[in-house]
């Protein structure tokens, strides 16, 4: 055993000079190797990259809030309307639910100076669902919505509208329709995710305000729940949609949507992407495995006669099957390792260049995951289709393999 | 104790072949010894059985009956890797065209079979240098076998089977590739190895190489057909 263990050394030394001395070949050898894997790798950390860039931009919604709506499948849409005495009632039933807050927008034309246009006005609180960054001022406060104030946020595109001018619009009066809003604060510029996601209208004020001023004249479908233990939303949604349909004898249907469940959905999407690129790897191990094979048994044939006088000099079956089974190994790992590399610096150059750029998520390599695809795939690879031709090599028999021309 | 002290003892010895129905008798029934310190050299026209005889005595194949004792060991037997350990330990093999690995030196050529004995770097190629200088190549072991004459590439194959330390040296035709004056020293080499009392079997079909043995068996139709003690050439 001592002995064997002795001989790897010198046979992995071996195994390289063969391979070495056989350049051109080694390398168009491996190439199917190294492509294969390096689309693996690369494939599959752009893919970590966008689920983590997609769940980046979500991580801008809270994951405090849900929202209920009516299923889109009903007959009559319209039966499904909120009332908002229900939506505080169940801030009553359901000690879980902090805020219930009516999610509904209007249209008005709003007035700044010389600049108007018209824009969705829409209820928000001070714990908004979507947190964009804010360039001017601060968000809806706890008191703005208790004292249900004229006051308003500016999606950015609007504030660009209403402000072409740039400067800080903060305490500038809105004619909004009839009335008039004071701007508090501007939100940023979206971040532009694979998936755009825009949350409210171009102008936020208190839900209170909402209520008081535009609840009448439009029927509310839309409410936005705050809860106070996150990890019982889905309970909760559960209750709250319980609730609506027995207030409304059971002939209304209601949805939730919440980041959690998004975000899931989206990782389905990714997990399905996954599956496709590990199959295709698959095929290219297939393909890849056969070249090696392939060539290893032309090294074995060439080397019929050193094999012969391996054997007329002593050495066993097994040396000989250990020498051309190292040479496999090698020739596998040194594509795999080639495949990693190029892998991870191709995603890695996607991910910086690419992903950043769209999402400004930093994406995290998956390390581990890359190496694990490689080493397996070299392991698979040496084991499916090296260890035939160095068994071939192994069961030749000495005499006749001496008199091989 | 008498069939330990030979080196080898083969007692009515039979090689049949299948040829799908035919049955082809290269060996019929051989029977001879070789004592420790002989030089002999087996004869015989092409199809005679003396490439069979030269397979079975270096335990490449089994015979089909008899009984073949060598260094005190029945190999007739013996699986697939107690025959590679026996030809590892007792047996050294000098081919005619050399058959050295093309890609690696002298030294570690004449190191293969310590490599295969599970002895250490260090001490294979020591012993390797040793046999080198022995065989005349001490100043050659850094050379591929391309960077080599004929005659040394022979010297370099003679070391490493010489290098374990056999009980018997066999070779198979060694002069064949090789031109007059250089098969010359081979076969001054391989007296001087002789003279201190290496026990060497040559085959070979040239009866100028063989009176450089001190025995010669002649083989023909797969029997001995004469055995007998000669003098031999003086270089």
């Amino acid at each position: 055993m001592i002995a064997t263990l002795r001989q790897i050394g010198p046979l992995f030394a071996e195994a390289f000079g063969v391979l070495l001395g056989n350049r051109t070949r080694t390398i168009l050898t491996i190439t199917g190797l190294i492509i294969g894997v390096a689309a693996v790798i690369s494939i599959q950390i752009l893919g970590k990259g966008m689920s983590g860039a997609v769940t980046g931009v979500l991580g801008t919604l809270s994951d405090q809030s849900f929202i209920v709506f009516p299923n889109a499948r009903q007959a009559d849409f319209t039966k499904a309307s909120i009332k908002y005495s229900d939506l505080q009632k169940t801030l009553v039933l359901f000690p879980n639910i902090v805020d219930a807050i009516p999610a509904g927008s209007v249209d008005r034309l709003v007035t700044s100076g010389h600049h108007h246009a018209r824009f969705t006005i829409s209820s928000d609180s001070d714990i908004r669902f979507a947190a964009l960054p804010l360039i001017y001022g601060r968000a809806l406060s706890r008191a703005d919505v208790a004292t249900s104030a004229h006051v308003c946020v500016l999606k950015n595109d609007a504030y660009q509208r209403l402000f072409p001018e740039g400067g800080d619009p903060v305490g500038t009066s809105l004619r909004v329709g009839e009335r008039r809003y004071v701007v508090i604060g501007v939100e940023g510029r979206p971040v532009q995710g694979l998936i755009p996601v825009n949350f409210g209208g171009d102008l936020s004020i208190p839900y209170t305000t909402y209520v008081h001023e535009y609840l009448r004249e439009r029927p509310l479908f839309f409410a936005r729940f705050l809860v106070r233990d996150p990890s019982k939303i889905a309970e909760t949604e559960v209750q709250v949609i319980n609730y609506l349909k027995s207030v409304k004898q059971d002939r209304a249907e209601y949805q939730t949507f919440d980041r959690k469940s998004f975000s899931s959905s989206i990782d389905g999407i990714f997990a399905a992407l996954t599956f496709v690129v590990t199959l295709i790897g698959a095929v290219s191990l297939v393909v890849a495995g056969i070249g090696i094979m392939n060539i290893m048994l032309v090294s074995v044939t060439e080397r019929t006669r050193e094999i012969g006088v391996r054997k007329a000099i002593g050495a066993t079956s097994a040396q000989v099957l250990a020498q051309f089974f190292i040479e496999a190994l090698l020739l596998s790992s040194i594509g795999c390792g080639i495949g990693l590399l190029i892998g991870l610096l191709v995603g890695g150059l996607v991910d910086r260049f690419a992903l950043i750029a769209i999402s400004g998520v930093v994406p995290v390599i998956p390390w581990f995951q890359s190496v694990a695809i490689a080493v397996g795939f070299a392991t698979i690879v040496t084991l499916v289709f090296g260890t035939y031709p160095a068994y071939r090599a192994a069961r030749l028999d000495p005499i006749e393999a001496l008199r091989y021309e | 104790m008498s069939a330990n002290s030979s080196a080898i003892v083969i007692t009515k010895v039979t090689k049949i072949y299948k040829m799908g129905a035919l049955e082809v008798a290269a060996l019929r029934g051989v029977s001879f010894a070789i004592e420790r310190g002989e030089y002999v050299a087996i004869m015989g026209p092409s199809g005679s059985g003396k490439s069979t005889l030269m397979n079975l005595i270096g335990c490449l194949d089994r015979p089909t009956s008899g009984e073949y004792v060598l260094d005190g060991t029945s190999v007739g037997s013996l699986d697939d890797n107690a025959l590679a350990a026996i030809r590892l330990r007792k047996l050294g093999f000098v081919f005619q065209g050399f058959n050295l690995l093309a890609r690696t030196n002298a030294i570690k050529n004449v190191a293969l079979p310590l490599f295969y004995a599970g002895i250490s770097q260090r001490e294979r190629e020591r012993r390797a240098e040793r046999m080198l200088s022995e065989v005349g190549l001490g100043d050659r072991g850094n050379h591929k076998p391309n960077e080599l004459s004929g005659g040394q590439q022979q010297r370099v194959a003679i070391a490493r089977a010489l290098v374990n330390d056999p009980a018997v040296l066999l070779a198979d035709e060694p002069t064949g590739n090789l031109d007059s004056t250089t098969s010359a020293e081979i076969m001054e080499l391989f007296r001087q190895l002789n003279a201190v009392g290496r026990t060497i079997i040559m085959v070979t079909h040239d009866p100028e190489t063989a009176r450089n043995a001190k025995r010669v068996i002649r083989l023909r139709d797969g029997l001995i057909v004469s055995d007998e003690v000669t003098e031999p050439l003086r270089a």
